[in-house]
């Protein structure tokens, strides 16, 4: 085989680079993971000794826990939020042509540039005048914003790719327009769909810097709490809490995955 | 039971309404004045035909001469700007396509791809409420018509081109409609299989003895397959004919241009001769007399003139091409370029700067008006 020496030589890197790229990627998980194990009083790694302490610390703390469920709540409403919203604005930036039709998709994708501290205070003088803030709802309505943009990206890619006539066909084996929309395409857009709700899903449960600003005494997200818990404290209770971040995540993607199944994804 | 054996009957017969021909020779499909325009363009202008029951209607022209978009207002995917269709005697212009009585096989075959086999044929008969067993028994039997029963649990990506195009096929007749429509079913397929489908296509099509609009670029096969074929220029009809009508007796350049190929030659029409600038004098008697004439000469019409024959006309070989049965040759007949394939036997086969003597087979001309 007469590669060329480049060629050769940028293989030889790929196989160096690869695997550093994927460890990574992986160590701060496992390491927090692996820390959260600690039976010590101090978080460090490698953990010293193995314990579940940290867990149950965890896990009977009001504060942690009640964040926990905020967050997991307002992730699944921001991200049914976003889908509706987002799979319409898809839908019509993508089959209709009409007027301003470019700076709407400009304006849905806009969250993604504007940086998310200045999101943050403009919404949380947008909200304070609408009467809105330090409300759930308030909080929801930032979320679904910053989730939108995934939402939009993931479907319309697909949606570009969508072949028309298959819809056509439909409307012509006597398909009236919902259940040409209930059989054939959204079951045919429902991979874009998965990872769109996984994006958002994620975005909205991780999102520190939004939450701060719109967060309610009562309600506060579970990036929050870390963050304020850290300013504090500094225990392997934070590895623990982390490790369940982690698991919570991971359980979505699979639930998602289950649901759609692997070879639909692909 | 009773009420579902009920759903039934009405259910097929809503079906079956179209397949009984309310009044012989009454067309199946019947469009008059039909014109869309988008802006300032014309893609179809006012263009009226007729499908009459049981024929397969071809609509041929290059791309951009609206037979594409004409098929669509026939489905409902296209709104006309004016005129009306009807299906089996009914006004359908402002219908929407689920309310019409066709079946389409599209370009692509647009299958449903998160659906099987049987689950794509069964998807219009569930649509309508047929019953479970009936339905089933209606997609056993249109598998069986494309003979793909085998395949009934496969998805769209796991089957040839060929067989998508069957199982759409099924798809499509599975509800018995009015009118099949066609849409290029052939363009996705590599060349020896396409000549195999078209014969298939027509074979079935002839089976269940349905009235086909069919709409192609190609035009073997819309010579091949055809009852009639309408041939489109431009959002208008040039010519309706019956295959042989528009290949023996085009009526006008563009139809004999795009349909095989021909030379045209320019003249006029003197004391029943057509004669050309370049001195072609061709003797045809029971024409008139026309200062500016075409004759259209098909290359299988003109051949080595025999000894002693007139007319006949020295020519120059400027191009030969060997396609095994038969040689094509580009020939320089008095100025006039002249087309002619023939069979030459082994080594006779001319070389181009050869000089031969060819005459016209005078069935095989046809004069046109000069556009």
């Amino acid at each position: 085989m007469g590669l060329d020496p480049a060629d050769r030589l940028l293989g030889i890197a790929g196989w160096i680079v690869r695997p550093l790229v994927y460890a990574g990627l992986c160590i701060p998980a496992v390491i927090i993971v692996a820390a959260s194990f600690t039976a010590g009083d101090a978080l460090r790694f490698p953990p010293e000794g193995l314990s579940l302490r940290w867990y149950e610390a965890a896990l009977s703390s009001g504060p942690f826990m009640n964040s926990l469920w905020t967050s997991v709540k307002l992730a699944c409403l921001a991200t049914i939020g976003a889908l509706s919203l987002g799979l319409s604005a898809a839908m019509a930036l993508d089959r209709y042509r009409f007027r301003g039709r470019e700076a709407i998709r400009n304006l849905t994708l806009s969250p993604l540039v504007v940086p998310m501290v200045v999101l943050g205070i403009a919404l949380l003088q947008f909200l304070a005048w609408m009467k809105l803030n330090q409300t759930f709802i308030g909080l929801l309505a930032g979320h679904v914003l910053i989730t939108l943009p995934y939402v939009v990206r993931t479907l319309s890619a697909s949606l570009v790719l969508f072949d028309r006539s298959i819809e056509q066909a439909a409307a012509n084996l006597r398909a009236p327009p919902w259940r040409v929309l209930r059989l054939v395409t959204l079951p045919i857009l429902l991979p874009a769909i998965a990872s769109a709700t996984v994006f958002a899903f994620v975005t909205s449960f991780g999102n520190v810097t939004l939450s701060i600003f719109l967060g309610t005494s009562k309600a506060t997200t579970l990036p929050v709490q870390i963050f304020t818990y850290v300013e504090q404290n500094y225990d392997p209770v934070l590895a623990a809490v982390s490790a369940l971040v982690i698991m919570v995540t991971l359980a979505m993607i699979v639930i998602i995955e289950k649901l759609v199944g692997v070879e639909k994804v692909a | 039971m009773n009420a579902s054996a009920l759903k039934t009957e009405t259910s097929n017969a809503g079906v079956a309404i179209a397949r009984t021909p309310s009044g012989q020779g009454r067309p199946v499909v019947a469009i008059e004045q039909l014109t869309k325009t988008y802006d300032a363009f014309t893609a179809v202008d006012s263009l009226s035909l007729e499908v009459g029951q049981g024929e397969l209607l071809c609509l041929l022209g290059p791309s951009g001469c609206g037979k594409t978009t004409t098929l669509s207002m026939v489905a409902g995917f296209v709104q006309p700007s004016k005129g009306a269709i009807y299906i089996a005697g009914t006004e359908v212009t402002r219908l929407p396509p689920y309310k019409r009585d066709t079946g389409m096989v599209f370009q692509s075959y647009a299958l449903f791809p998160h659906m099987t086999v049987a689950a794509n044929v069964a998807f219009g008969l569930e649509n309508l409420g047929v019953p479970k067993a009936d339905r089933k028994r209606r997609v056993g039997e249109m598998l069986d018509l494309v003979e793909l029963g085998h395949l009934a649990g496969r998805f769209p990506r796991e089957l040839s081109g060929g067989q998508q195009q069957r199982v759409a096929l099924a798809r499509a007749l599975a509800l018995r409609p009015a009118v099949l429509l066609l849409d290029e079913p052939f363009s996705n397929l590599d060349a020896q299989l396409r000549v195999r489908l078209r014969e298939e296509m027509r074979r079935l099509i002839d089976a269940v003895d349905i009235t086909t609009l069919f709409v192609t670029h190609d035009q073997d096969e819309a010579l091949v397959l055809s009852d009639r074929i309408v041939v489109m220029n431009k959002g208008r009809i040039e010519q309706i004919g019956t295959p042989q009508q528009i290949y023996e007796e085009p009526a006008s350049r563009f139809v004999a241009e795009f349909i095989g190929s021909c030379s045209v030659l320019e003249g006029t029409l003197r004391d029943g001769e057509f004669r050309t600038p370049g001195g072609m004098r061709v003797p045809l008697p029971a024409a008139g007399n026309v200062d500016k004439a075409l004759l259209v000469v098909r290359p299988e019409q003109v051949r080595c003139a025999s000894p002693g024959t007139s007319p006949a006309f020295d020519a120059r070989v400027e191009n030969s091409s060997y396609y095994g049965g038969m040689t094509r040759l580009r020939l320089n007949a008095c100025g006039e370029p002249l087309l002619m394939e023939a069979h030459f036997a082994g080594t006779d086969v001319p070389k181009p700067g050869d000089d031969i003597r060819v005459q016209i087979n005078p069935i095989g001309m046809r004069l046109i008006p000069a556009s």
